[in-house]
């Protein structure tokens, strides 16, 4: 037993070192942070100087902030819609039986692999631009001027932009995630009710649906760990300085923590860190929200 | 703050292989980019790393990390003698307090660059220098059938912070910004003359939603714009746009009636080189900042980047596609910041942007600016 308790601990500290050293010290750190006024993230403690809960005071009360919260619920409520449909259907239908499977699959996954930086400059120089680009073409072609017309990229029209963009990207990823689901269940079932008269819709939705609901969990669990960490695509579509329509809690956090792009500007990485401690209590609330109401231990399979 | 790939860096590898050619001493460089410098550079120092010397902006290298550099008022003095630009070291001066702590290299003014042939297509035979002269210019453009000014999204905080300095000063736009003064008079009358100049159709179509750099290629450089709002590193940002042959022209944001600043108040910045306070290296370093700004590599910087001369020794060497600005920049006295300090407060500055770009495309009135920036709070 003593020998046992020895190569427990042998094997287990190195893994419980790395965990600790970087992800429990960095989270007690980034909470202690967010009491404080600090000018340099990497100051030392000395530097910091207390201020109770006005950090988060502060950031409840700032309109751009509330602003971005919102952009955030609305890129995770309406994107995560969008995306989780759309790769779902997508994932029904490859596990269909058509033919080509592996291509489809390779093609939808494609937009994941390739850089952030080169697919939102394919979109905004490209695809939105209002001279020559993809959608005034194609509108121009097809007759309708007027929305042809649409600067796709203005403060009325920009977020949604943003959003399309995002979600054209993001759906392989989650497709994936579908079809290792659907992939799981056994196809005795399915041949069963096709026997029984069952068409493809109403195997869908006795069959697939309920069997998928872990897998639904973890869909809204990942998507909703992405969400939350959206920074790349709203600079890449606002540039050096923040937009209202674009902005969200990642980029408000990365200004406060390392100053604004061009002017030099007052930091508080104490304001950041409250960002990302308000930011974990989001996922923490969504992932509760979600095993609460989604019971899977009826299912065996 | 140069990537690897820019024309600066590869000018500053040039240099750094003269130097160790010439003197022997090995030198390590790293291109961290523009973020990589802003977010690694101080947990770098903080955390003990030897760099013994950097670059950035000469706000932020003075400014935020003020803290970390040594003074260079001793070993400078021959430098600036014999290369100093005097308006260059006054900038770096203050910018750190009234102490030289940095040289400055890869001089920028920021105003209006324009297309010499549209001009002269349109019929404007002189640089505007007064709001008024840039309205005239832009009816004659109009007339044309020539796009008068376009702008991109990454610079449209000039526009409001240009022309609220002019009519009250930078002082007070900081003040304007960081205490949400947006009742302050000036800011109705800017917002009256930016909705004058869009109910003209001065401004082009696409400037509500130009995503940087679609302005200064798609319509500027492709030439269907007369104007933009930008600084002198536009001609080496969109040379393969451009071409050789465009004619290019510059004239500084134009006076506006009854202000406090006139076009000899303007924005010109640089960035600087500045050595560590606890380098062991200083004089090596400070020998290196030599061969990197003055004489031969000077003029590489001029040649490559097409960046204005730092060396005095140089000043008649400028670019072709920026002879037109000399006359601007030495004639310009007081120096502003980025934007005028329109940007000092980050929890107004997103607003600041959409509101102007609103404005400009000719969808919200004056009135409607003021009033979204005062619910933009503070």
């Amino acid at each position: 037993m003593n020998k046992n308790r020895k190569f427990i601990i042998g094997f287990l500290a190195p893994a419980v070192i790395m965990f600790i050293l970087v992800f429990l010290y960095p989270i007690i750190r980034t909470l202690m942070m967010s009491f404080f006024k600090i000018d340099s993230v990497t100051g030392g403690i000395e530097t910091w100087k207390f201020e109770g809960l006005s950090n988060y005071q502060a950031l409840i009360t700032t309109p751009v902030f509330q602003t971005s919260m919102w952009n955030l619920f609305r890129i995770w409520f309406f994107g995560g819609i969008i995306v989780l449909s759309f790769s779902l259907l997508l994932a029904v239908i490859l596990t269909s039986g058509i033919r080509f499977k592996k291509f489809f699959r390779a093609v939808i996954y494609l937009p994941n692999i390739v850089s952030a930086v080169a697919l939102a400059t394919m979109w905004l120089q490209y695809v939105y631009s209002s001279k020559f680009g993809l959608l005034t073409t194609f509108f121009n072609a097809i007759g309708l001027k007027s929305a042809a017309a649409t600067q796709w990229l203005d403060s009325g029209h920009k977020f949604r932009a943003l959003l399309l963009a995002y979600c054209f990207g993001m759906i392989g990823y989650h497709m994936l995630i579908w079809l290792s689901g659907i992939e799981r269940i056994s196809p005795d079932l399915f041949e069963a009710a096709h026997i029984d008269g069952a068409n493809k819709p109403q195997q869908f939705w006795y069959i697939t649906r309920p069997l998928l609901k872990g897998i639904f969990k973890t869909n809204i669990t990942m998507w909703s760990v992405t969400s939350v960490a959206f920074f790349v695509w709203s600079q890449l579509f606002s540039t050096v300085t923040a937009d209202t329509q674009t902005i969200v809690p990642m980029v408000y956090m990365y200004m406060q923590t390392f100053g604004a792009g061009n002017t030099v500007t007052e930091r508080n990485a104490g304001l950041g860190a409250a960002v990302g401690v308000i930011l974990c209590i989001c996922v923490i609330v969504i992932f509760t929200l979600t095993n609460r109401l989604i019971k899977e231990d009826d299912l065996e399979f | 703050m140069w990537d690897a790939a820019e024309p600066q860096a590869k000018v500053i590898q040039d240099a750094i292989a003269q130097y160790t050619k010439d003197t022997g001493v090995q030198v390590d460089v790293e291109f961290k980019g523009r973020t990589g410098i802003r977010e690694g550079l101080e947990p770098a120092l903080e955390a003990g790393q030897h760099i013994d010397m950097f670059d950035e902006d000469v706000n932020r290298v003075n400014g935020t990390w003020g803290k970390y550099l040594l003074s260079l008022e001793d070993m400078a003095k021959d430098y600036e003698a014999a290369y100093g630009n005097a308006t260059l070291f006054s900038i770096a001066r203050t910018a750190a307090g009234g102490t030289l702590k940095s040289i400055p290299y890869q001089p920028s003014i920021f105003g209006f660059m324009y297309n010499k042939d549209l001009f002269d297509k349109a019929g404007i035979t002189a640089a505007p220098t007064t709001w008024a002269e840039l309205d005239a210019a832009c009816a004659k453009l109009v007339a044309a059938g020539i796009t008068p000014i376009t702008a991109d999204d990454a610079y449209m905080t000039n526009f409001t912070g240009y022309h609220l300095a002019r009519l009250v000063g930078q002082d007070m736009v900081k003040e304007i910004v960081t205490n949400g003064e947006w009742d302050n008079p000036a800011v109705l009358t800017m917002a009256n003359d930016f909705a004058d100049f869009a109910s003209k159709g001065y401004f082009s179509k696409s400037i509500a939603s130009n995503v940087y750099p679609a302005g200064q290629n798609q319509e500027f450089g492709a030439g269907d714009a007369a104007m933009i709002i930008c600084g002198t590193w536009l001609p080496n940002e969109i040379k393969d746009v451009t071409g050789d042959s465009f004619n290019w022209g510059y004239f500084n944001y134009p006076t506006v009636d009854g202000g406090k600043d006139d076009n000899t108040a303007n924005n010109i910045s640089n960035q600087v080189l500045a050595i560590e306070k606890d380098s062991k290296l200083s004089k090596e370093a400070f020998q290196l900042i030599t061969y990197i700004t003055t004489g031969t590599y000077d003029k590489e910087m001029v040649t490559e980047a097409l960046s204005i001369p730092t060396d005095k020794a140089n000043s008649d060497a400028w670019p072709k596609q920026l002879t037109t600005v000399k006359t601007f920049f030495d004639a310009t006295k007081t120096y502003y910041d980025w934007a005028c300090d329109v940007e000092a407060n980050n929890n107004v500055t997103p607003a600041i942007k959409e509101n102007t770009t609103n404005l400009l495309a000719g969808t919200i009135t004056a009135e409607k600016f003021v009033e979204n920036m005062k619910a933009a709070g503070k």
